[in-house]
């Protein structure tokens, strides 16, 4: 009998609390994981793509300046008097996972398109444990007086990023291919490397990291593997790219067709890059 | 005994769900802020923002999840993620009650004023909120504004170069609260 009892005042307070007690709302989460953010701080390191995409409806725009070798001196103002290859540089996110782009450089006057997407995004809750990311290329050199058929000019790329981060150090392997249409003398028309990018977060705003990309199989005759060291500055709106590297192309099949120069000998010259990105959500 | 014990459970029962009569929810608000740097100014929104209103028990309670607030530039929103510190933080909250009058019975749109406890950033403050309140066929339509002053709740404005963001931002919210179910007819 008393048992019976307590069971239906029990009863009585349970069926009864949700209403009778419902002080404040119970707090939940609506976003419980996200992406890892930061992997790399911005789309390229100093000329190799990373895993990092604008996200949708935002506009990454890029400003690259490579220079001349830092040997050239004083009487070549450490390589800035050999003038620049300039590359300008826009991304605009379809969506948070894929973006288009459209860049031109001053060597060759290649005009370059390209798309990148994002298959996997590392999450904060490790649901996801890497990023990878896919991206493809198609070069255009646009010099005029050369009398190349519009194929010969084209030149493409692709390449397979798969990035981790761990507690302010992040890493990215990047397997990649190239194709160049037409090639003069021994050069090859194709062209397999391996990137390798690292970056170590000092604090908020600086951050260091490298880049390295060993090209394995037949190589151009003279070529050699590029690298490059950058000290990164995130100033809240724009992030600065200032580094030292041996190559002074910019996108990778030109990288690893063309660099001549061993960074470890001391054949390296000084650059910058400038991204910013603009939001166009109309806010 | 086992005749006074139903009966507690019925009588506990039917306050429960008198008590229900008059709450209002959502879970689909709008909150909305709006904050400047020299020349330029922006607009964060979330459509996720929870509310009861508890008329009955004088109760006004609502949260928001930081993370769903979306400026239109997915740099600009992790900047402010991370300058609210949203995973330790990650609601902004206001639990209070209303300490003007209100006359449920009307379908005009009422002035109202909330007094209570708002947190963000892990600070507390109390503060006095005007807005209206107006029944609907389905509930309530709620709207209310403020002023949010950064250095009250510890939150370091983010700075571009030289410039650093207003630290008075406007704070928009506005949500339709669904009646409650109300069980009173059928118990």
């Amino acid at each position: 009998m008393k048992r019976n009892s307590i069971i239906y005042l029990i009863a009585g307070i349970v069926l009864c609390f949700p209403a009778v007690c419902h002080a404040q709302l119970e707090r939940e989460r609506v976003v419980t994981s996200t992406p890892v953010e930061d992997t790399f701080w911005a789309t390229k390191n100093v000329g190799m793509s990373t895993t990092i995409n604008p996200s949708g409806n935002d506009l990454h725009s890029s400003v690259l300046h490579t220079f001349g070798l830092v040997d050239g001196g004083i009487d070549r103002f450490f390589g800035l008097d050999d003038g620049a290859n300039t590359r300008l540089g826009l991304i605009y996110g379809i969506t948070d996972r894929v973006s288009i782009g459209l860049g031109r450089m001053t060597f060759r006057k290649v005009v370059d398109i390209s798309t990148k997407i994002n298959l996997l995004r590392q999450s904060t809750d490790d649901s996801v444990p890497i990023s990878i990311a896919m991206k493809g290329a198609t070069g255009i050199s646009t010099l005029s007086g050369l009398g190349l058929e519009f194929s010969d000019r084209l030149s493409y790329f692709t390449s397979v990023m798969i990035a981790k981060k761990f507690n302010g150090f992040s890493v990215q392997l990047s397997p990649m291919y190239s194709h160049f249409n037409r090639t003069l003398g021994q050069a090859q028309k194709d062209l397999l490397g391996l990137g390798v990018l690292l970056n170590v977060e000092l604090n908020e705003q600086f951050s260091l990291s490298g880049e390295y990309l060993p090209v394995f199989g037949d190589r151009n005759p003279g070529t050699e593997d590029a690298m490059a060291i950058a000290l990164n500055i995130n100033t809240g709106g724009h992030v600065f790219q200032i580094f030292f590297a041996s190559s002074q192309w910019h996108n990778e099949q030109f990288i690893m067709a063309n660099n001549r120069d061993r960074f470890w000998e001391g054949d390296f010259r000084f650059g910058f890059n400038i991204h910013r990105v603009f939001g166009l959500g109309g806010r | 005994m086992k005749f006074f014990s139903v009966s507690v459970f019925i009588v506990i029962l039917m306050f429960s769900t008198t008590a229900q009569a008059q709450s209002y929810i959502t879970e689909t608000g709008r909150a909305a802020f709006t904050s400047s740097v020299p020349l330029h100014s922006f607009t964060g929104r979330s459509e996720h923002l929870n509310g009861l209103i508890d008329l009955e028990e004088n109760l006004v309670d609502f949260y928001i999840d930081l993370q769903t607030l979306d400026t239109g530039n997915g740099k600009r929103d992790r900047d402010m993620y991370s300058t609210l510190e949203v995973e330790e933080h990650p609601f902004a909250e206001f639990t209070g009650s209303l300490t003007s009058s209100y006359d449920p019975e009307s379908a005009e749109e009422q002035n109202v004023t909330v007094t209570g406890d708002f947190s963000i950033h892990g600070v507390t403050q109390s503060i006095e909120v005007d807005g209206t309140l107006q029944k609907t066929g389905a509930g309530l339509q709620l709207n209310a504004s403020w002023i949010l002053n950064m250095a009250d709740y510890n939150i370091e404005p983010p700075g571009i170069l030289f410039y650093r963001v207003d630290e008075e931002i406007e704070v928009r919210i506005e949500a339709e609260l669904e009646q409650q179910d109300d069980e009173t007819n059928e118990t």
